[in-house]
Parts: C-alpha cells; structure tokens; sequence
C-alpha cells in the first residue's frame, strides 16, 4: 500500500469549518497589524517604488536584481547572521525549522485544496509523503532546539539584546507550537497504525507514540483532535502576533533587504534646489526620512551587534546606534495618532551630544544583519543640527577654516606644498 | 643629458606644472601637507615613488581639502563647494589616476566625488607601493635593519579597510618589509582586524572634536594595538596616526607607530 495520510483525518468536517473561519481571522488580524505600519511607513519620503515595476523586462531586472540577491542571500541564506556563535546558530536553526515548517504546511494546505477539487490531484502520497514527513519531523527538531537557545538566551540576558515582555510569549508560543506538532503526529500514529516506511519516515512521531501504548483507537483519536486544535489554535495566535510582537522582523526585515541600497562611505547628496523647495537641510522631522528608513525602524530586532561594536559606545559616550535606532521609531509611532502638521522631531528624543559621539566608522552599518543604515539616519540629523548652527567648538572652527582656507588647520592656501623636501631644486618660474 | 642627471635636475615631487605629462597623481591631503609628522608620511612616500621612478606629479597649491570631515560633520554644501573646486582642478590637468596615503581623501574621492562627476581610479599609498614591489620596480635587498626585528601589528584605518575592502595591500608591503626577521614571520594581528577593524576614534570629524581623557577611542584601540606584544605599530592613515600615537603614550608604552610607507623606507634604507 502507498504511503500515505488523510490530510485532515479524524478532523471533522465541521471542525474543518470552523479551522477555516479561524484561519481567515487570524489572516486579518495579521494583515491590519501590516496596515498599521504601513501607514506610519507611508508619511517619509517617497522612494517610488512604482518605477522598480516600469520599463522592459530587462530593465526591471537591473531594478530589483540587487534585492532580490540581498533577499535571497541575506534573508534565506542567513549570510549576516553568521559570525557570533551560539546566538547565530540558534538563529539558523529557529530559521531552517521555520521556513521548513511553513513550507510544509503550505504544501500540505495545498493538497488539501488540490483534493476538494478532485481526489486526484491529490499529491500528498508515495515518495513525496516519504521525503516530505521524514523531512518535517528533523526539521521540527531543528526548530525546536534552536528555540531552546534563545530560550536559555533571553534567561541569560546579555546587556545588548533588547528585552520586552512579549518575546517570551513568542518563545513560548514557539515551543508550543513544536511540541504539540510532534503529539499530533504521534497521536495519527497510535489510531492510524501506519506500517512500515509509512511509520518509519516520522521517526520522532514514532518514538512518541510509544507512549500512549496501549490507547484503544477511540481514545487516541480523541485526544488527537484535541492536541490537533490546540496546535492550530496556537499557530493562529502566532500568525496574529507577528506584526504586534519583535516577530514583525519577518515582514520588515525582508523588506528593508530588499529596499536598503547601503554603499558604505556613500552619502545621499542634497541639491540647493531641494534645499530651497523643502526650507531645511536634513531632518527635522520624522517625516522627512524616506519609507525605507522608516521600514528600517521596523526591521531592527534589537540584537546588539551595532552596539557592541561602536567605538562611542565603547568608550562611554551617549551614543548606540540601536539606541538611535528604537528612539527614532518610538518617534515613528507617534505618526499613529498625529495630523500632517504636529512636528514630530527626533531631535527632542536623540541629544545633539550622541549624533556628535559618532565617529563614521561604519561598523554598526556593517554588522547589521537586516542592513540598518543607522550611520546614514546619524549624519542625515547632523546635517539638521549643523544647518542650525547647532555645531560649536573646535569642530565648528575647523569647517570656519575649510571655508576660509581650505583646510581643517587654518593655514594660507600658499603653503600647502612647504612639506616637499628641501633637496627639491627650485621650481621653473 | 642622461638620464641620471635628468632626475638630478628633477623636483622631488613635481607639480602638476613642472611635469605635465606625469601619469599618476599623488594627492597628498590636508594633514600630510600641514601637520609635521603627517608630512613625514607624504616626503616617505616621495622617496619611494621616486626611488620606483614613478612618473606622478601633485597639485602642490593647487589641492583643496576633499571635504570628507565637512560632510559628515553635516556641512553638505560646504563639502560640495569642496569637491566641486577639487574635481574642476582634477578635470583641467586631465587627471585619471591617484594615489593618495589618506583614507578619508581614497573615499571621498573614490565613493563621494563621482557622485558629482568625478571618476578617478583612486589607490590607496599601500596598494600602489604593492604593485611596485610585485613588479619588481621596489627591491627588498640586503639585511633588515634592526629598528624592525620587534614585533609589529597593523591597525585598519575604517576608511579603508572596512569601507573600501582594502586590507591585503598593507599587509604585503609590511610582511614583504619584515622579510627576513630571525624567529618571527610577518603581522601580528588584533582580534578586530581587517574588515571589522575597530575606529581610531578620528573619523565623522571627531579629529576635529576634544574628547575627554578617559572617553578616548584611541587609548581603547592602542590597547589592543599593544596587547599584541607589538613595538611597531603600523597605521595607514594620518588620521590614525596622530590617534594611536596619542593612544599609545596614554597606554605609557614607547612603541613606535609609523605609516606603512615609513617602514618600507626604513627597510630600504632610503
């Protein structure tokens, strides 16, 4: 006989009715949660996203060719992640067991989909079933341990994560959702009584049902049905809690990949044009930062890695760049109940003592794993504080003496080649 | 007239007047051109362009500060005012090719200028002077002098080895200097090296900025420069320089930290 399983066996019909109509509310509460964001994002400054979908194929290609690469390279293959030891590999394999995970109830719901339409198309059987069960009941392992980590790590509290009650209802909410799968999986087991590759390829569900030796057939699909709306319960509320919990990484994070154009050492010029049209120079105003950085806000989890490698921070200055980072979006939230013309600046949030701390040396912007430009969003309030005057003191003079002089120490323009050594002979005229 | 006395009626560093037809130019930055020990970097690099017979010219009085500290201290317009005045200079002698020793002048030129029509193939000092030793244009000959048989570490200036990829140059003119040493093979490393090199504390305009004793970037990182056992400390950077200098006396260490162009000088004896 082919290896194979009802999708939805021992689920009621009525139960699946009732699934359904949870699934779409739990869709919705997820998708106002996006809205509400996108709102907020939608106040910066446009960055036209309408011209990565114009012109030839080719042409759009060019567009978005860079983030597709840093989407696929960064977000799928976890490439910024790497590089900090156990918190990257619980990262990695929280990830693997995720997207597995995801992917596979995917599958599965398409299956279910495919088999209301007509029993043949059904696809979730023979070796498919075989590769697909062996494959999720590893995964679901991978996904679970990689929790624990972050468990233990959030127990542990190293001083540069961020904390906020809400991650151990998402880290617990996890754990659930991994461990309830594994007895659903073994309670199918007990009534259904598959045999041989057809047990075998859940090795971890097989293991477990050894538990309930003994259960009558009527018993384990009791408690199945129960266990199996208790898993699907908690990944509805999972569903819903993303964009209300750090959760909300998985939609910003992506996009701010997708969208971040960041060249290291490369700023964004002003024209007087914009200058004049606008009436600033820099930002003054939430407002005035583009959607991308305002996503950016969003996409930041609060890791640390900015923090622990800036030298300002380092060296007990005002200054952290995850700091900078969440001020600026409790600045952004505040767009959620303001009209068009309550000011909204960072600046009464972020002291001009911590924009100056900053030294430029990239290494935040470098680290970051969802590519934050905090260096960029720094230097772009800089240029507010400096059009204002705000800049005094022996900086101050030194941009007086680049103006004056053309250079930072004040010397006469006549001198600037005194250094060439004296064996020089005399030059011609 | 042969070609010896040629070079003997030749100006060191010749402008870009005295010798029109030069093929690279040598930027030589604000800080080589008005701080006295960052002009030892500029007159070393000299002697060893020369001693490469290197056809380069600089600006002389012509040179401006890029504006690298102006626009990230915010002063955008300041800075453009800057470049424009530089890349109008740059365009009249029809330069293409530079050199220069300071990072922040390697970016500027590199990443902020061709954003106002600027494009120049921009080397850092260290990966041009790789090049003449690859080419055989620089020789290391002879025995390597005392002052280099201690230990040395190499500190990456953010501007380049972070910002621009550029770490591997440094290292070759160093090692390739340090050839020979009895018991010890080439640079001693810091933990936080090459990309995720750690500020000298300089950069975003902070050069221009006092900082309190104990807040100093530079003392941190000349810690770390120092741990590594090093009595050499090579930097790439005037910046870093006048940094890790400081850093290194408030570490009341008496290393020596000198450019990469320095130490190959003294290896080479000119």
């Amino acid at each position: 006989m082919t290896p194979t399983r009802e999708t939805f066996g021992n689920i009621s019909t009525s139960s699946q009715v009732v699934f359904y109509v949870v699934a779409v509310a739990s869709m919705a509460v997820f998708g106002y949660g996006i809205w509400r964001r996108f709102r907020l994002w939608r106040q910066g400054q446009s960055i036209s996203l309408k011209q990565l979908a114009t012109g030839t194929v080719s042409q759009i290609a060019t567009k978005i060719g860079p983030g597709l690469r840093r989407l696929l390279v960064d977000g799928l293959g976890q490439q910024r992640v790497r590089g900090r030891g156990l918190p990257s590999w619980a990262h990695g394999l929280m990830f693997a067991g995720f997207m597995m995970l995801f992917l596979g109830t995917t599958l599965l719901e398409i299956n279910h989909l495919a088999e209301m339409v007509s029993k043949n198309l059904g696809f979730h059987h023979g070796l498919y079933y075989i590769i697909y069960e062996l494959t999720l009941d590893l995964f679901g392992l991978l996904f679970i341990v990689g929790t624990s980590l972050f468990f233990a790590r959030r127990l542990w509290k190293p001083p540069s994560v961020g904390h906020r009650g809400t991650d151990w209802l998402v880290l617990i909410l996890f754990l659930a959702i991994g461990i309830t799968g594994y007895f659903v999986e073994a309670l199918r087991i007990v009534w259904q009584q598959p045999t041989g590759i057809g047990a075998q390829c859940s090795p971890v569900g097989l293991w477990l049902s050894s538990a309930f030796r003994g259960w009558t057939e009527g018993q384990a699909r009791a408690a199945h049905l129960t266990v199996w709306w208790v898993h699907a319960l908690l990944v509805f509320g999972f569903i819903a809690a993303i964009p209300f919990t750090r959760l909300f990484h998985l939609i910003a994070g992506p996009i701010n990949l997708f969208l971040s154009k960041t060249v290291l050492g490369q700023l964004k010029p002003i024209t007087l044009e914009e200058a004049e049209r606008d009436g600033r120079i820099g930002v003054s105003d939430i407002r005035h930062l583009t959607s991308q950085q305002l996503v950016s806000l969003d996409a930041c989890m609060e890791c640390g890695r900015c923090e622990d490698v800036c030298p300002a921070f380092a060296t007990q200055k005002p200054l952290s760049p995850k700091r900078v980072i969440q001020d600026l979006k409790g600045v952004m939230e505040h767009l959620a109940d303001a009209t068009p013309d309550t000011p909204l600046s960072p600046h009464d949030v972020i002291k001009p003592e911590t924009l100056w701390s900053c030294t430029a040396c990239s290494a935040c912007v470098f680290v970051c794993p969802v590519r934050i430009d905090q260096l960029t969003l720094i230097l772009d309030m800089r240029r507010h504080l400096t059009s204002e005057g705000g800049l005094s003191g022996t900086a101050a003079t030194a941009l007086r003496r680049m103006q004056s002089s053309a250079n930072p120490w004040g010397f006469p323009q006549s001198e600037r080649a005194n250094w060439v050594p004296e064996s020089t002979s005399p030059p011609p005229n | 007239m042969t070609e010896e006395q040629q070079s003997e009626s030749k100006p060191v560093a010749p402008t870009v007047k005295q010798n029109p037809d030069f093929e690279i130019l040598y930027w030589i930055g604000c800080a080589a051109s008005y701080d006295r020990r960052a002009q030892r970097v500029a007159r070393a690099t000299v002697k060893l362009l020369n001693a490469a017979g290197v056809n380069f010219a600089i600006l002389g009085k012509e040179e401006k500060c890029t504006g690298d500290s102006a626009r990230r201290l915010g002063d955008e317009f300041l800075f453009q005012e800057l470049a424009e005045a530089n890349i109008a200079t740059l365009a009249k002698y029809k330069v293409r090719r530079i050199i220069a020793h300071c990072p922040h002048c390697v970016n500027a030129l590199l990443k902020d200028y061709v954003q106002f029509g600027g494009e120049y193939e921009v080397l850092h000092h260290t990966q041009f002077l790789s090049q003449l030793l690859s080419d055989g244009r620089l020789k290391i000959e002879g025995e390597i002098p005392a002052s280099l048989s201690g230990p040395l570490t190499y500190h990456d200036p953010c501007y380049l080895a972070r910002v621009n990829g550029i770490h591997e140059a440094p290292r070759d003119v160093l090692n390739q200097s340090l050839a020979g040493r009895a018991g010890e093979q080439g640079v001693r490393e810091m933990t936080r090296c090459r990309e995720k090199t750690s500020c000298c504390g300089a950069g975003g305009g902070r050069m221009w900025m006092e900082e309190p004793p104990q807040q100093r970037v530079s003392t941190a990182r000349a810690g770390e420069a120092l741990a590594t056992g090093a009595t050499t400390v090579a930097v790439g950077c005037p910046f870093c320089l006048t940094m890790l200098t400081d850093g290194v006396a408030a570490n009341e260490s008496s290393a020596r930290v000198l450019d990469v162009a320095e130490i190959l000088t003294e290896r080479l004896g000119l």
